[in-house]
């Protein structure tokens, strides 16, 4: 694991991609979460059945989930 | 209910001039496991950037659970099974969720608050992100610490009321990796203190040659340290207008879960205005150490038979099609859920651990403006 962020470390010297070759990466299908709405549905599907949940926020509050 | 990370290259497609940049737009869940819960959920959310130096986002969601819900693991008919509440579960919550932030050159520094409401359940939760954007935006580094503080009550004890209190860290970074890639990966650290019994769970064991049986409500641990991976990738396809989307985790806690999820989908450009997005999900787990469904004759300080601590695996695959009309964005998804033991990777889950099966649908409707 400390390689990989050593390796994302050395790629940001490495890798430029200059702004007006960026339109394929503002697309809305490589964004990485989904739209707001259908990422909060989301939310409440798999968390509330699996023992592991987050990885992507911090701030958020639980929930008594059945 | 936090904030993700954004990439602030990908929020918004620019607009010249514009001074207001966002969307809003409503959401309504609809979830259903078979023999179990079934769960409504509306949405309400909104997401601006104002003069490219603000960032505002919220939400508002109500939740409406009906349906039955495991209570008991019993090993009364020889073997251990849950039985379900009685009564048929009604339950709302309700939370809203709001995060601003500002922009000073390459930095965003944001704040962001949280709350959830139900009769038994509530919570409270803040946080703070600094994200700075390095080698001409191609780097983005992200440093984000949040708090919760949770009070747990239970319908069927009035008297209890327990506080959970949560750190978390979070640290991530976002490249740029081609003029068609990116990566981004995260690592979050959660530390949590206080009650973590659930009021709802019991277990009932039946031992042979003995009068009567045990019984032990849940009895977790009093705090719980856990820390997740999370790296995401994209790629587009040009040629074939489509682009691959993968994004994988790795989780574990001093309870002894161990998790991996993996979720593959493919986002295909259907002409100007339609996408379809074919996606497939597999989550496998380790039990907790104190995972067990019935109460070994010496009886344990910790003990939980909620088979969300039992070891196993699922597979859900779902379907979403979004449409771009004039001046809206509609986007409906389809999925389902398949967990059971055989499913864990390896296929050792625990034996006792009953299939679950549900099915759920998302319809959104956003404004761009």
């Amino acid at each position: 694991m400390k390689r990989t962020w050593i390796a994302f470390l050395l790629l940001g010297g490495c890798v430029h991609v200059a702004p007006y070759d960026r339109g394929y990466l503002a697309r809305p299908d490589m964004a990485l979460d989904a739209g707001l709405g259908t990422a909060r549905a989301l939310e409440k599907i798999h968390p509330s059945k699996e023992a592991a949940s987050g990885g992507a926020s911090v701030g958020g509050g639980g929930c008594g989930c059945n | 209910m936090g904030a993700a990370l954004a990439l602030p290259i990908l929020a918004f497609a620019p607009r010249a001039g514009a001074a207001v940049v966002g969307e809003m737009g409503a959401s309504i869940l609809g979830y259903k496991e078979r023999g179990l819960m079934k769960a409504t959920e509306p949405i309400l959310f909104g997401h601006a950037v104002i003069d490219d130096v603000w960032e505002v986002e919220a939400s508002a969601v109500g939740d409406i659970l009906t349906g039955a819900s495991p209570q008991f693991v019993t090993n009364v008919s020889g073997r251990p099974v849950q039985v379900l509440t009685g009564a048929s579960v009604h339950e709302r919550r309700h939370a809203g969720d709001a995060k601003v932030g500002r922009r000073f050159g390459d930095l965003v520094i944001s704040a962001s608050a949280a709350v959830s409401n139900e009769h038994d359940y509530h919570s409270k939760a803040g946080g703070v992100e600094a994200r700075e954007d390095f080698n001409d935006r191609n780097t983005t580094v992200t440093l984000g610490y949040g708090r919760a503080n949770d009070h747990v009550g239970s319908a069927i004890d009035p008297s209890l009321d327990q506080p959970r209190t949560t750190d978390q860290w979070l640290a991530g970074v976002t490249q740029v990796l081609s003029p068609v890639s990116l990566v981004q990966s995260s690592l979050a650290y959660s530390d949590g203190r206080g009650w973590y019994n659930d009021p709802y769970k019991f277990t009932l064991t039946f031992y042979p040659g003995e009068e009567l049986p045990a019984l032990l409500p849940d009895l977790r641990p009093d705090h719980r340290r856990s820390f997740a991976w999370l790296t995401r990738y994209r790629r587009h396809f040009a040629q074939q207008q489509g682009t691959l989307q993968a994004d994988y985790r790795y989780f574990t806690d001093d309870w002894g879960v161990r998790a991996h999820t993996l979720e593959v989908a493919w986002e295909q450009q259907l002409g100007e205005r339609w996408s379809l997005r074919p996606a497939l999900r597999y989550y496998t787990q380790a039990a907790a150490d104190f995972y067990s469904p019935v109460i070994p004759q010496t009886a344990p300080r910790l003990i939980s038979s909620d088979q969300r601590l039992a070891a196993f695996g699922g597979l859900s695959p779902s379907l979403r099609a979004s449409v771009r009309l004039q001046g809206l964005v509609l986007e409906g998804t389809i999925g389902y859920v398949h967990d059971a033991a055989s499913l864990r990777l390896g296929g050792s889950g625990s034996p006792e651990f009953e299939t679950l099966r549900a099915v759920y649908g998302i319809l959104s409707i956003t404004h761009p403006f």
